[in-house]
């Protein structure tokens, strides 16, 4: 591994022509499409409730009540955004719900403790994404923090392997370095999926300032600068495994299945296993998936935390990566 | 440009036009079904929003499920046919032709969202943004990305 090679001038050309033919070598293109529409089907999955509710409202009513839709909200949000953070298991969340239906038994000895008793006692980061914040777009971001890092190989399965496999590679080294190669493309790839994520947030947001319109401007706009940085972030250590798998095999496809395995299997396999044994739970730690939700925390120590764990492990992915590129035959 | 050297975008376009023609014969075909089986249709069972849209659909009238149908059809085919000439990288059957099919995607998505009732899809929503995404960048890769590949 030689970093002295490197050359900052070098690095930035190949990740701008990376960039920018993206869409052209195909895999962009793909990522593109999938990622706008996933991106605006899950927006439109959840705003398309509160639109149907406004409507009803103001057939009923004859204006729109936003106090009422925005607690209707919170109200329904409130369970499954607990159980998407990790705060609370399904069987809390159907018990609490069943709670609220059901008058109080002040005799069940279960209504001992202070959460059975007032199910409406609220924890901070729940409260703090569906009320402090702009609900819907919580929401949003929770579901593309989880459902994005899918995604994302579609676009950086293929920063050099195709090119190892067509040996193209010996002609560019002609000129500059591996590590100006490999690590330009990694940022160049990085650069469209900012693109793109600031596309769906933005289209997004407009969408609900300009249409919706129950969420404060100012609120909306910083809660999404908020959630682009987020989510921008978060997808760079994705990138990174995509970048170790494309500098060790020799197939594009092979490098995508790989890709798809590492990022969904790591989950799966916590999943899974964390149902027979407590300790295969850790195994979601090696990537993300374990604290990647901290981002959108209203602690800045952990969303500061988070955003640097996702760099230190971007930083380790790829240095990695580097390793094995910098010494492998192409 | 020479057909060997067709750019891996070009290619994943035209796949993607390939699977929208899939996907637009099969809504054909079901709105076709729909309409001829819509008056033994049970409406007793379903809720208020379902029944608003079987009477909204029966409001709509021959001329306009023609028109829905004919639309389809010409998107369909212009996706097919658009899909082979980006394979081809011909100028009229890739480029003009993949032209006409977002032009006419785009307004038709617009003309429908003023005419048709909510309970249809009418209005503008985030599903009508979703359904521009393919015929926008397809306006915007033919005319510039891939403008000098569809030159056969």
């Amino acid at each position: 591994m030689n970093l002295k090679t490197l050359n900052a001038r070098h690095i930035w050309l190949i990740s701008l022509h990376w960039s920018r033919h993206a869409v052209r070598s195909g895999a962009g293109l793909v990522y593109l499409m999938i990622a706008l529409v996933f991106g605006l089907s899950v927006a439109h999955a959840v705003i398309m409730p509160v639109e149907q509710l406004m409507s009803v409202q103001k057939e009923q009513t004859g204006h729109t009540d936003r106090e009422a839709i925005h607690n209707t909200i919170i109200a329904v949000g409130r369970p499954i955004a607990q159980f998407v953070l990790g705060l609370k298991s399904m069987t809390e969340v159907s018990e609490q719900a069943a709670a609220q239906e059901q008058p109080p038994n002040v005799g069940d000895p279960r209504m001992a403790t202070p959460e059975a008793a007032d199910p409406a006692r609220f924890d901070p980061w729940t409260d703090f994404l569906l009320e402090d914040r702009p609900a819907l777009l919580s929401a949003i971001f929770l579901i593309l923090a989880f459902g994005m890092p899918f995604a994302i190989s579609f676009l950086a399965f293929n920063q050099v392997t195709g090119d190892i496999q067509s040996h193209g590679l010996r002609y560019l080294l002609l000129r500059t370095e591996r590590g100006n190669i490999y690590f330009g493309r990694f940022l160049g790839t990085a650069a469209f999926s900012t693109a793109v994520m600031a596309v769906i947030i933005v289209t997004i947001t407009l969408y609900l300032g300009l249409r919706v319109r129950i969420y404060p401007a100012a609120a909306l706009a910083g809660w999404a600068v908020h959630g682009f940085l987020a989510l921008a972030i978060l997808m760079l250590p994705y990138i990174a495994v995509c970048s170790i798998l494309s500098a060790s095999v020799d197939s594009p496809f092979l490098s995508l299945v790989l890709a798809k395995l590492t990022i969904g299997g790591v989950l799966l396999l916590a999943v899974l296993g964390g149902l027979k044994w407590e300790s295969m739970r850790l195994i979601k730690y090696a990537l993300p998936w374990g604290w990647q939700n901290h981002l959108l925390h209203p602690e800045p120590s952990h969303w500061l935390g988070a955003g640097l764990a996702c760099l230190l492990y971007t930083g380790v992915f790829l240095m990695l990566g580097y390793a094995r590129f910098e010494t492998r035959d192409l | 440009m020479a057909e060997g050297k067709r750019p891996g975008g070009l290619t994943a376009l035209a796949v993607i036009n390939f699977v929208l023609c899939g996907f637009s014969v099969l809504s054909m075909a079901g709105m076709v079904a729909f309409f001829a089986l819509m008056d033994m249709m049970p409406t007793d069972q379903m809720d208020a929003r379902q029944k608003a849209q079987i009477d909204a659909l029966q409001d709509m009238g021959t001329p306009i499920l023609v028109l829905i149908t004919g639309l389809n059809l010409l998107s369909g085919l212009l996706l097919l046919t658009s899909g082979i000439g980006y394979l081809k990288q011909k100028r009229v059957l890739g480029r003009m032709l993949g032209n006409t099919y977002a032009v006419l995607t785009i307004v038709a998505s617009i003309v429908s969202g003023m005419m048709f009732r909510t309970e249809l899809g009418g209005g503008f929503n985030i599903g009508t943004i979703i359904g521009l995404i393919y015929p926008i960048l397809t306006l915007v890769l033919v005319n510039t990305t891939f403008k000098d590949d569809l030159t056969n």
